[in-house]
Formats: structure tokens, C-alpha cells, sequence
């Protein structure tokens, strides 16, 4: 096994021991479980794959699907054009590498090659023709023979080699995207698959028989398919000769193949047990019976000669020398040349690039922040804290806010700690509103008095039945008839006013909804939990409250210094007619709004008792201090109260200077976030009403930016950051590490939000690098399928990233910027020493290049860990 | 000035307007200037529609109500569609072109079907149909793109060819170019019966395959890789044009063999069209099976001789189908924020509603002229009312949910009675509507959806061989082919690649 393999099999643990169930469950690490659309919460592509370093899971990508993990050499170019990359860090990088290199060539000779393969394209090994050098390869491959590595298992159906140069897997692909949507398919359908109870496999093999697109051959040879799904991928890995200890890395093959639809089995494994092996064993049982034919294939064969002559091409083109020339050369120089060419791969220049690119965003971060942090202020008096989610998009508020009054703010995780599951009033559909690692322990409901209740229900009852009715006539072949002519004028009226007057349209269409409604006063079902038998506890009991609050306050080391008013900000996102509307929620909530999560913390941190509690413990809470919870809305940079208890004189008054700041906060945040914003008029007139129609307009592909840009996840005292701008780009998570002795708040936060971060920003590295695999491609050719994610155009893969229009300027400029979250503690170096030691999960993301790390110690020197 | 005239002038800004993006120096803001210019076309229609009287001809076209409904229809549609791409395809590399496109197609279908002139009836469509191959196929890198614009280009182009032979086959037999003259008693006259039903063989084939009738239904499946707002105007300006034209061409085709054949092809493509949206799962393939299934009511609406209520349909239809495709991206709605309980409605209310459907079916078909399509039309709006009713009413388990159901029922039954005497007053007039097909056709046609809708019932219930088979090979009707669907969309990590592009 080489380093391109991936299979790192347990010490003394024989693979052959394994059972099948076994191998399809280590094999599914490669692919990551997937949610409903509607919860769009930000997952890392290779959250299982963290075990290999970057560098190895590319080279794989690379080799089974052509899927570059390095951003490109356009994405690179244009942003050393725009200044992002620093060329003498880039520079240093490559002495790096050639220093480790061992070859004997002039250090000179070597770095002009190496410079000018850097510099110009984006693969030096070129396909272009030149006259004379295959014979000189020819020559050449007595002295030198490129190391072998062993390739990467490809499937049967990817190996099959038709005339046209066509594999087999799209046919085997289509086929499985078709039975995926059909089985997976939660509402969109009136005549659903039959026979789904009877699980995945046999439903399809049932079925199956009777499908005209196959030639009647293979119906009958699936039809003679061992009915037991784990027997007959057995039978199929047997038939297709695929040894034992290759199993894992083949099946991981064709999970590979649809990522998504793979994902979307996967995540449903909870409902039924061993799904993913019986999608493999139907995937596979298609293959075998396309590719049976072609049995058994040839063996692929590395020609060293080609791969040679791909090396002296580039040394011609790059090195500047020409063929004659090379005659007159040493053997020895030429292998070492060859040897050169042959190592500094794309891999290699793709890494030397992205860490350039990083090096010098940690570079310009390290010039902004201020070298000596921790001077202390004079004690002014603060009028309001407010704490804040994490989000990269906090970041520019908070600094608008903060230069608008005397208010403080603080960053921490958006489900600020609790591990919840919601329940809005009346509503039966639970939420996890907690980050998806995370199982929730606490049920919080949203309650109203009986008779309230009743009537919301009828109102939002009859509120429904229109678009009830009207699924209902569609529904039916001769009511659907007719359909078009009873709705039509209704829709054209609605149309009309959506393309001419979206932000007044979608106001009176929220008017409308929330007069009829009248949602009543809700009250949350905070305390004393009757255990129900097997349920999660509705509510806390009291320890939990003052565990909650505490570790919430600490978290966010709000510990002293009370203002007398404390606003928890939660926040969402308002965008019309975007199925990606919950990818702009809060990802630490499971992709919805954090509102909820921040009022169940303002209204615990209020409770006497607990507050009683604290003060026991030394949190002194000050009584005429107030907490109050707020929607930070991004798209429209807007701050609305949604709990806010009788205010004392002194909160009183911070409240009002608050409703006094807060449009002019709004004003300058919005001119920030329009200025990146692609429009047709960027001289316009009206900031605010242009970015309420960025909100309300159904035809808007870019309601906002969301988290595209972040870069960093800094960790540490606000006094830290808050002079600079820092772009949006940053998750600040707030934290005194003389507060925290034991570093378990630390700990904590590493485990917790910068995971999330981490995860967040993989999503978006991999939405950019990969578009067409990892991102969710153009949102113009989208379809919604079975209710569940989007397919491109006719019928795909089922993408879960995020799409081509929240990364890309245009089509041809990318707005994203592809680097690794860089995560930077204020802290002294041995704080962070011990998480790495601790963390073992921290300390293997770390190492193996899937994050990365600096500390900022007391003495305000930076440290890299990376 | 004429109304007419001013149309004209309008509507030939916005073609400038829109042919002026192309030019790479023109700034983008432009675009919201186009649009503006091309709001005015269709005011003029409208004023125009509301204003002038009778029929009106200049030069080669011909102004009547139908014309200027049509035109009205046709460019309001393209108005909400070009003002949908302003943001939607923002950052699109042919962006400017989608623009120049969208005006120019919609432009030549209002023109094509204002003309008198044969050759520029020819014409219009031609080049309506040729700029839509065009926008399906504008993703130059896109495989898939490219494969389904051949495909549509094929179907769409034997459509324009049965079209030309007609148009040169009636032309040359009677010697005239001028429709308003050619469809007269006395010039129809001069043809012979087998003429006549060649002619409208090849009229019918040239609707039938812009409408995606059963079996030449692919293209417009397979084309729904185009970005949204294309999709939009092709489903609602462009597949329904075949019933403006049976309207137009009604003195040739009425009575014809080509009509009883139209009405065979037509029913099961509603049929068919049925099965194959209540089967697809994807939100866009549900659409265009929908949409197969109501270009099959209307080309059946236009056998049965009721060629008003096809252009009411036809209309209706095309607004309702576009604003269901520009929200396309809303399907997956998130889960209902109030669960509402699902009860039982008592038998009472539910046989009450039953009732009133029946009655009002009755009293609708009782009350018309006796038309055979009526029968099917007052079933349709008794069916509808039953339901609604259920729904609205019945399900309401409180009197103020009921009252709250039963204004929103009036409310909407209102709008739709309004609605359709508004049509019904403006088209009066403007197409023969003396022809009657045999009644028989219609119980005929009646039957059939009741046996059909009782036999799907039954089958879908069933889970057996015969149900399996028929699920399948409505699946398979839906799904894409080959090459017309790729697993990952690779042009876009192409796109990311060329340099040179990021400026």
C-alpha cells in the first residue's frame, strides 16, 4: 500500500475477519450523511476522511473522479493579481520543498524551473506534442523510472472502456438516480414507488424486472438476483473477482460516485438499518450486469515511456532549455532532472500555492491585530452588551454597532450552549437546534394559554387550506384541468406585483400573514421536566438552569461587569424563494434561526433563582440588570427584540439608546455589504430599499454573501480585534484564559463552535475548489427532487453543497477565497499545547492539514502551530 | 395615431433596446432601461385591446381582438420573464444574449400571429422557434445543454417544416397569400377534400409538437435544463400557440378527419401527461408532465369546436405555469410552521359539497347552448367546487373556519366567473364558434376520463404486475436519456479552469 492508497486498516486487525455489514460501514466514512435541504447545516465533505492528510485524500480524488482539491491555478493567479498571495512567501515555500528534496541539481537550475512551472500553468505535465521527445524518452527510461505509485481502485464500470471513450458509470449512475429519488421521495409524488416497505433492495429488485430501459437480458439476470441484499453484493464482489482486501476501497469507489445520493441513504440508516448496503448491492448488481460482458478487464498498465516524455516536455518548456541541449548532459543530471519534474507534481504546486495564500492571510491578520492586546481600558460605563453569534457576519455589525454608543459586545456559539430541541407554538415538527455533532438532551416548547392557541390553530388552519386546496386539485386529473384557470388570475396578481414591486409585495404579504395570524404571547416551557418515558425532558430542572446560564455567561466570559442591559442576539436570514434560505440561518443551530436558542437563555439568565445561585457561586448578576433576546436579521442587517421583559429606568434607557442606534448601525452595515454584492446599479441612491429588495425578491439569486470569504476563527478578548476591520471574515468567539484555570472552557470551544467553524468552512472551500461535485451547482438550472435537495439540469448527483452563485462573483470570477480556516487562541502557547494533547481529534485535523492553528500569547508574540 | 401604429413603434424600441445590449459597451445598467421600453409594448396591446373596435388591418397584419389578446399575453410574459433574469442570471457569461434573445422571440410570436400574410405567419414562428433552440442551447459549455438543444431543434423544426408545407399548400391551391382572404367559404371552396385533410394533417402536426404532445413529448422534458425563466416563457407563450392557430386556421380544420384524430392524440396525451407528473418526483418534470396533460385539454377543447374557452385556457394556463416555474426554487417548502390536524370532515359537510357540485354542474350544462364541450366544462367546475368545498369547508371543524372557507370558495368562484365573461365578451366574434361537434364525442371523451381516473385509482391501489409495469413505463416516459443528463455538472469546474477570465 503507498501513500496514494487510503486504506489504513487497523493494527493486527485482518480485513478478512471482517463481515460484510462491517466493511460497508467503515467503507461509508468517505461520504458524509446529508440532511433535507430545509435544514441546510454546514457539514465538511471530508469529515471522515480526517485520519488521512489533505494531501492523500486529494491525490485519491484526483485519481477516481478528477476532482481537484487544490484550487486551481486561475483561482491562485488571480488572487496573487489582487494581491491575497504573497509571491516572497511563495518563494519561501518552494526553498522549503527543495530542500527536502535531496537532488543533485543546482539549487538555481532547480528553482527557475520549479518557479516558472509556478508561474505559468496550471500542469506542467503539458499534452502537447513535441517532435523528438518520445525518442528521447525512449532513451531516457534506462536511466529513470518514475516511482510507481499504486493507483487508486477504480470500479468496473469506470475501467470498462466503450468505443468513444465512454465509461460505463454514467449508465450505472443514471440508473441509480432514478431509484434513489423514486425510494427517497417524501412528498413531492401522488403515485409513489410501490413496494418501498419492503426496504431499498427488494423493492428495487422487485421492480427492477419490469423496467423497458433495460434490455430484456438484463431483466432477466436481475431478476435471478439473490433476493438478501448483503448476499448478493457478496455474490457480486465474488463474480467480479474484487479480492477480499480490496473491498472496502472498491465499495468507498462507488460511494464516491454519487456523493450525494449515497449521503442522503446514508443519513437515513437510522430509519432503516444496513440502507447503505443495500444501495450498494443494488448499485453493484446493476454494474455487474453491465459490465459482465467486458469481463474479465485488462489490467491498466503505467507507460513510463509517456510519462517521461510528459517530464521532458516540461523541463523544455519551463526550464528553458532545448532538446538538442540535452544531449550533451550527464545521465546523472538528467535523472535528476526527470526526478525534479516528475516530484514537483500538481499536488505539489497546488500546496504551495494554497499555503502561500494562507501564510499571507495570517501574515495580514497578524499586522492588524495590535501587538500588545491586553492593555486595560478605563472602566467606561457600558449601556448594553450584546452577545452575539460567532458567525463571520456578526463581526461587521458588531463593529458598526460598537462605534455607534457605549455597547459592548461578545461572540459565542449561536446555540449559546444549549443543547436543545424546539418545538414553535403549535407545531408538532421538532427542531435540533444545536450543531449537528450534537444529540440534543432538553425539549423546549413554545406554549399559549388553551383558548388562544385554539383560535391561532383555525386562523393558521384556514391560512393553509388555500394552498391545501390547491395541492389538492393539482393533485387530481380533472380538477388539475381546470386548475390553471381558477388560480390563474390569482397567480398572475401575485406574479405581477413580485417582478414590479417585490419589497412593497413581500411587505404587505407579511402584513397580511401576521394580521390574520395574531400569534398570541408565547411562554417557554423552561422548568421542572416530567420525564416522559424514553422522550428528551421538556424543560430544565433548576441545577440545569444554573449549569446552562453559567457555562453560557463563562463561555462568553461575561462574568462581571454587568450592564443593565444584556441583548442574547440570535440570527437568521430573510430571502425569498431560495431553496439554500436555511445554509444563511445559524449553522450552530442546525441551520435555522438562533432567535430561539437566545431567548431561552435571556429568559433563564433572568430567573431569580438562578441568578441566587450564581451569586453563591461569584457571578454577581446585578438586579436591575435585564437580559433580552434579539433577531440579528443578515440579510437586511436589522436588530428586532423578540423577548423583552418590563425594563427597570436604567434599561430603560440603554433600550432607547439602542432603538436610537440602531438605523444608522443599519445604514453603514448595509453600504458595506452592497458594496460586495454583485448589482446592476452600485452607485445606487437608497442603500436600505436596495437591500430589502436584495431580501424580498424572488428572482434574486444572491439575497447575501452568507458566510463566503471566512477565513479565520479567532478566540480570544475583544479588546483583541476590536480595532480592526476585519472584513467579515472571522468567527470571534470571546475568551479570557485567566478566567478559564483549567482550560476546559477552552477545551469546549474547540470541541464545540470551532468544529462547526471548521466544518462551515470546508463546506465552503469544497463548494469553490469542486463546484460541480461538492457544490450544488448553478442555481438557475436547479430542480427541487422528492422534496428532499436539489439535481442540475435533467437528473444528477443529489447536490448538497452550496451553489455556484454563493461562491462566484460571475461566472468567471470567483468571490470566495479558498484557504483553510485558520483558528488563532489568545492564550498562552502551553493552553493550547495541552488541547492539542487532550484533543486527539483537534490535534489530528491539525496535523494532518485540515485546519489550522496559531496562539497569540501573553506577550502578544504569535505562534504557529501549523 | 392608430393604436396599432403605436404597438408597432413600441415594439420595435424594445427590439433596438434589446439588440443594443448585445454590444459589449453598453453598461449593464442598461438593462434596466430595456425593460422599461419593453413594458410598453404591452400597455399599447392593452389600450389597444380595450379601445379599438372591430377588425383593423395595416399593411400585412391584422389587428382583431384575438390578435391583440395574444400579443398582449405573449409580451406581458416576456416582460416578467427578461425583468426575472435581471438578477436571476446576473454573473451569467451569456447574460447580455439571454436578453436580446427572450425580446426577439416574444416579439416574433406576437408578430407571427398578428400577420395575415402566410409567409410572415412563416416567418414569425420560424424565428420564435429557432431564438428558443437558441436560449436552451446558450450554455455553450454544458454537454447537456448542448444535447437537448439538438434534440428540441429537431422536434421543433419538423414542426415549422408541416407548418411551411401547409402554409405553401394552402397558398399555392388557392392561389392566395392573404389569410383573411384564403379562410373565406368561397376560397376554402376551391379545395378538394383530400387537400383539405393533407393540409390539416400537416397543420395538426405543427401544433401537436410545439404543445409536446404524446409522442413528441421529449423535448420539452428534456429541455428543462434551460435556467428557469426560459422554461418559464416556453410553457407559457411558446407550447400554447397551437391553439391560436387551429383558432385561426377553425374554417379549414373544422369537421375535418384531422380534428377526430387530434382529439385521439390530444386525450391521451392527458392521460398521459397526468401519469407522468403524478409519478416524477422532480419539481420541473412534474411541471412539464402538467403541462403536457393541459396543452392536451386545450387541443381537445379545440377538436370539440370550443376554441374560445382553448384560448381562455390556453392564457390562463400560460400565466399560472410560468408563476409556478419562476418560484420554482420555494418547492421544497419547509414543513408547515403549524401543524394543522388532519380531521375527518363530517359525511354531512362532504355530501353537502358533493351536492352543490352537482347542482351547479347541472345547472351550468342545463343553462348552456348546448354545446358538447359544455358537459365536460360543468363536470370539470362541479368536481372543482365538491373539492374546494371539502377542503375550504368541510375540513373546518369550527363555524368560523367554515364562514372564513366558505367567502374564500365565492371569493374564488367570483373571480373565475368574471374572468371568464371578460374572455368570453372580448373573443365573442372573433372565431366561428357555430361549429358543433357530434355530442357523442363529448360523452365520448367524458367517459373516458372517468374510466380513466376509476381504472388509475383502482391500479395504483393494487400492486400488482400490470400496475408495476405501468408505473415504469410512465417513470421511463418522464426520465431523461442518455448524454441529456450527466451526474455532475463538470462544465463548471471547466469554467473555473480558464484563465484569463478573472480580470
Amino acid at each position: 500500500m503507498s501513500t496514494a492508497s487510503t486504506l489504513h486498516y487497523d493494527e493486527g486487525f485482518k480485513p478478512n475477519d471482517r463481515s460484510l455489514q462491517e466493511i460497508v460501514k467503515k467503507a461509508s466514512e468517505v461520504i458524509v450523511p446529508l440532511g433535507d435541504i430545509n435544514n441546510f447545516a454546514a457539514r465538511s465533505p471530508w469529515a471522515g476522511l480526517e485520519h488521512q492528510t489533505f494531501d492523500q485524500v486529494a491525490k485519491r480524488l484526483k485519481e477516481t473522479g478528477d476532482i481537484d482539491m487544490y484550487p486551481n491555478h486561475a483561482i491562485v493567479s488571480s488572487a496573487a493579481r489582487k494581491g491575497e498571495i504573497d509571491l516572497a512567501i511563495l518563494e519561501d515555500g518552494l526553498n522549503a520543498w527543495l530542500d527536502e528534496q535531496l537532488i543533485c541539481l543546482p539549487r538555481e537550475l532547480a528553482k527557475e524551473y520549479c518557479r516558472n512551472v509556478l508561474q505559468q500553468e496550471s500542469n506542467s505535465f503539458t499534452t502537447r506534442e513535441l517532435p523528438g521527445a518520445k525518442t528521447a524518452a525512449l532513451w531516457y527510461s534506462k536511466y529513470f523510472s518514475p516511482t510507481k505509485n499504486k493507483h487508486s481502485i477504480l470500479t468496473m464500470s469506470q475501467r470498462v472502456q466503450q468505443p468513444g471513450n465512454e465509461s460505463l458509470v454514467e449508465n450505472v449512475n443514471l440508473h441509480v438516480i432514478k431509484w434513489c429519488k423514486l425510494y427517497l421521495d417524501e412528498s413531492l409524488a401522488v403515485w409513489s414507488m410501490p413496494n418501498k416497505e419492503a426496504g431499498f433492495y427488494a423493492a428495487w429488485r422487485q421492480m427492477a424486472k419490469y423496467d423497458r430501459t433495460l434490455t430484456h437480458e438484463t431483466r432477466r439476470q436481475l431478476d435471478q438476483l439473490n433476493q438478501n441484499a448483503e448476499q448478493a453484493l457478496m455474490e457480486v464482489l465474488h463474480n467480479m473477482d474484487i479480492p477480499k482486501t480490496e473491498w472496502q476501497e472498491y465499495l468507498e469507489a462507488h460511494l464516491l460516485a454519487l456523493p450525494g445520493w449515497a449521503g442522503m441513504i446514508r443519513s437515513r440508516e437510522e430509519e432503516s438499518e444496513a440502507l447503505l448496503l443495500e444501495y450498494l448491492a443494488m448499485r453493484l448488481s446493476l454494474e455487474y450486469v453491465f459490465v459482465k460482458e467486458y469481463l474479465p478487464l485488462p489490467e491498466p498498465v503505467q507507460d513510463d515511456v509517456q510519462l517521461i516524455e510528459k517530464l521532458v516536455i516540461s523541463w523544455i518548456e519551463f526550464g528553458r532549455v532545448r532538446l538538442e541541449d540535452w544531449a550533451a548532459l550527464e545521465p546523472e543530471e538528467i535523472k535528476a532532472r526527470l526526478m525534479l519534474a516528475n516530484r514537483f507534481d500538481s499536488f505539489v504546486q497546488g500546496r504551495l500555492w494554497l499555503e502561500a495564500w494562507e501564510k499571507t492571510y495570517e501574515k495580514n491578520l497578524q499586522e492588524c491585530l495590535p501587538t500588545n492586546p491586553t492593555t486595560i481600558e478605563e472602566a467606561k460605563t457600558i449601556a448594553a452588551q450584546f452577545a452575539f453569534c460567532i458567525d463571520v457576519r456578526s463581526e461587521t455589525f458588531r463593529r458598526h454597532l460598537e462605534r455607534s454608543g457605549p455597547f459592548e459586545t461578545f461572540g459565542t456559539a449561536g446555540f449559546f450552549g444549549l443543547p436543545i430541541e424546539t418545538n414553535e407554538l403549535a407545531s408538532s415538527n421538532s427542531h435540533n437546534s444545536l450543531p449537528i455533532m450534537f444529540k440534543p438532551s432538553h425539549k423546549v416548547l413554545e406554549s399559549t394559554d388553551r383558548d388562544q392557541l385554539e383560535q391561532y390553530i383555525e386562523r393558521a388552519h384556514t391560512a393553509h387550506s388555500v394552498g391545501k386546496t390547491f395541492k389538492t386539485m393539482k393533485q387530481n386529473m380533472l380538477t388539475s384541468l381546470l386548475l390553471p384557470e381558477i388560480s390563474g388570475p390569482w397567480l398572475s396578481i401575485q406574479t405581477l406585483a413580485r417582478s414590479f414591486i417585490p419589497q412593497k409585495a413581500g411587505e404587505v404579504m407579511r402584513q397580511m400573514s401576521e394580521k390574520w395570524l395574531k400569534k398570541p404571547m408565547t411562554k417557554l416551557t423552561l422548568h421542572s421536566p416530567d420525564e416522559g418515558a424514553g422522550e428528551l425532558p421538556v424543560g430544565f430542572t433548576e441545577e440545569e438552569q444554573v449549569f446552562y446560564v453559567r457555562q453560557a455567561l463563562q463561555t462568553m466570559s461575561l462574568t462581571e461587569n454587568f450592564a443593565p442591559l444584556v441583548v442574547i442576539c440570535g440570527h437568521g436570514s430573510q430571502s425569498r424563494n431560495n431553496p439554500y434560505a436555511s445554509a444563511l440561518d445559524c449553522g450552530a443551530c442546525g441551520g435555522a434561526s438562533s432567535q430561539f436558542n437566545a431567548r431561552v437563555l435571556a429568559t433563564l439568565c433572568n430567573l431569580s433563582n438562578v441568578r441566587e445561585t450564581l451569586a453563591k457561586e461569584g457571578i454577581h448578576i446585578p438586579e436591575d440588570t435585564v437580559f433580552a433576546a434579539a433577531e440579528h436579521i443578515t440579510s437586511l442587517d436589522e436588530l428586532k427584540f423578540t423577548y423583552l421583559p418590563v425594563l427597570p429606568v436604567a434599561a430603560k434607557n440603554s433600550f432607547e439608546l439602542i432603538q436610537g442606534a440602531l438605523p444608522t448601525v443599519r445604514k453603514s452595515v448595509n453600504a458595506e455589504r452592497l458594496a460586495q454584492l454583485p448589482t446592476l446599479h452600485p452607485d445606487c441612491p437608497d442603500p436600505e430599499e436596495e437591500v430589502r429588495r436584495f431580501a424580498d425578491d424572488w428572482s434574486e439569486v444572491r439575497p447575501e454573501w452568507g458566510l463566503a470569504r471566512n477565513a479565520g476563527f479567532i478566540i480570544g478578548e475583544r479588546t483583541l480585534t476590536e480595532d480592526c476591520d476585519l472584513e467579515g471574515r472571522v468567527f470571534l468567539q470571546n475568551y479570557q484564559w485567566q478566567l478559564d484555570p483549567t482550560g476546559d472552557i477552552l477545551a469546549s470551544i474547540i470541541a464545540g463552535p470551532a468544529l462547526v467553524a471548521q466544518w462551515i468552512n470546508l463546506q465552503y472551500y469544497a463548494s469553490t475548489v469542486a463546484p460541480h461535485y461538492y457544490g450544488s451547482g448553478n442555481k438557475a438550472t436547479q430542480t427541487i427532487t422528492a422534496g428532499v435537495g436539489v439535481m442540475q439540469g435533467n437528473a444528477s448527483d443529489l447536490l448538497f453543497g452550496l451553489p455556484w452563485q454563493s461562491v462566484m462573483m460571475s461566472d468567471e470570477e470567483a468571490y470566495h477565497a479558498p484557504i483553510r480556516l485558520l483558528v488563532v487562541v489568545q492564550a498562552p502557547k502551553y493552553r493550547v499545547q495541552q488541547i492539542l494533547e487532550q484533543n486527539a481529534e483537534f490535534r489530528q485535523k491539525l496535523q494532518n492539514g485540515w485546519i489550522r492553528l496559531s496562539c497569540i500569547d501573553p506577550d502578544g508574540i504569535w505562534h504557529s502551530f501549523s | 395615431m392608430s393604436w396599432p401604429l403605436l404597438f408597432l413603434i413600441f415594439l420595435g424600441l424594445s427590439l433596438g433596446s434589446g439588440l443594443c445590449i448585445l454590444h459589449p459597451q453598453v453598461p449593464l445598467r442598461f438593462i434596466r432601461i430595456h425593460i422599461g421600453m419593453l413594458a410598453l409594448a404591452p400597455i399599447a396591446a392593452l389600450l389597444g385591446l380595450i379601445f379599438s373596435k372591430g377588425d383593423y388591418f395595416l399593411g400585412v397584419l391584422h389587428f382583431d381582438s384575438l390578435s391583440w389578446l395574444w400579443s398582449l399575453f405573449v409580451l406581458t410574459i416576456g416582460l416578467i420573464v427578461q425583468r426575472y433574469c435581471v438578477h436571476y442570471l446576473l454573473g451569467d457569461k451569456s447574460y447580455r444574449k439571454y436578453f436580446a434573445l427572450l425580446t426577439i422571440t416574444t416579439s416574433a410570436d406576437a408578430l407571427a400571429w398578428l400577420s395575415d400574410d402566410v409567409r410572415l405567419l412563416f416567418i414569425g414562428w420560424g424565428l420564435t422557434l429557432f431564438c428558443l433552440t437558441v436560449l436552451i442551447g446558450l450554455r455553450k459549455e454544458w454537454k447537456v445543454a448542448q444535447h437537448a438543444a439538438k434534440v428540441s431543434r429537431g422536434y421543433l423544426l419538423a414542426s415549422l417544416l408541416a407548418l411551411g408545407l401547409a402554409l405553401f399548400w394552402l397558398a399555392y391551391s388557392t392561389g392566395e397569400w392573404r389569410l383573411s382572404t384564403i379562410l373565406t367559404p368561397d376560397t376554402l371552396g376551391l379545395l378538394s377534400g383530400y387537400e383539405k385533410t393533407g393540409i390539416n394533417l400537416l397543420l395538426l402536426v405543427s401544433a401537436l409538437i410545439p404543445a409536446a404532445q404524446w409522442p413528441t413529448h421529449r423535448w420539452l422534458l428534456d429541455s428543462v435544463v434551460t435556467p428557469t425563466p426560459i422554461s418559464a416563457v416556453m410553457h407559457a407563450g411558446i407550447v400554447n400557440a397551437g391553439s391560436i392557430m387551429l383558432a385561426r386556421f377553425s374554417p379549414l380544420f373544422n369537421g375535418d378527419l384531422a380534428q377526430i384524430i387530434l382529439l385521439v392524440i390530444a386525450g391521451l396525451s392527458v392521460l398521459i401527461g397526468t401519469g407522468i407528473m403524478l409519478v416524477q418526483v422532480d419539481y420541473k418534470r412534474q411541471l412539464v408532465g402538467s403541462t403536457i396533460a393541459q396543452m392536451g385539454f386545450m387541443l381537445v377543447q379545440c377538436a370539440l369546436g370550443a376554441y374560445l374557452a382553448a384560448i381562455t385556457h390556453a392564457v390562463l394556463h400560460g400565466l399560472f405555469k410560468s408563476t409556478l416555474f419562476l418560484q420554482a426554487g420555494s418547492a421544497a417548502k419547509a414543513k408547515a410552521p403549524v401543524t394543522s390536524k388532519d380531521q375527518a370532515a363530517s359525511v354531512i359537510w362532504t355530501v353537502a359539497g358533493g351536492a352543490l357540485g352537482t347542482l351547479i354542474g347541472l345547472g351550468l350544462w342545463l343553462t348552456a347552448k348546448g354545446e358538447g364541450y359544455q358537459l365536460i366544462s360543468a363536470l370539470l367546475l362541479g368536481w372543482s367546487i365538491a373539492l374546494a368545498w371539502a377542503q375550504l369547508v368541510a375540513a373546518h371543524p369550527t363555524a368560523t373556519g367554515k364562514i372564513a372557507g366558505f367567502f374564500l370558495l365565492v371569493a374564488g368562484g367570483l373571480v373565475f366567473k368574471v374572468v371568464h365573461t371578460l374572455f368570453y365578451n372580448i373573443l365573442q366574434g372573433t372565431i366561428d364558434s357555430d361549429f358543433h361537434q357530434p355530442f357523442i364525442l363529448s360523452i365520448i371523451v367524458l367517459v373516458v376520463l372517468l374510466a380513466a381516473i376509476v381504472c388509475g385509482t383502482w391500479l395504483i391501489r393494487r400492486n400488482n404486475k400490470v400496475s408495476f409495469a405501468l408505473y415504469l413505463w410512465l417513470v421511463r416516459l418522464g426520465e431523461p436519456k442518455k448524454r441529456l443528463a450527466e451526474s455532475h455538472p463538470n462544465y463548471l469546474a471547466q469554467l473555473l479552469t480558464k484563465e484569463g477570465n478573472y480580470q
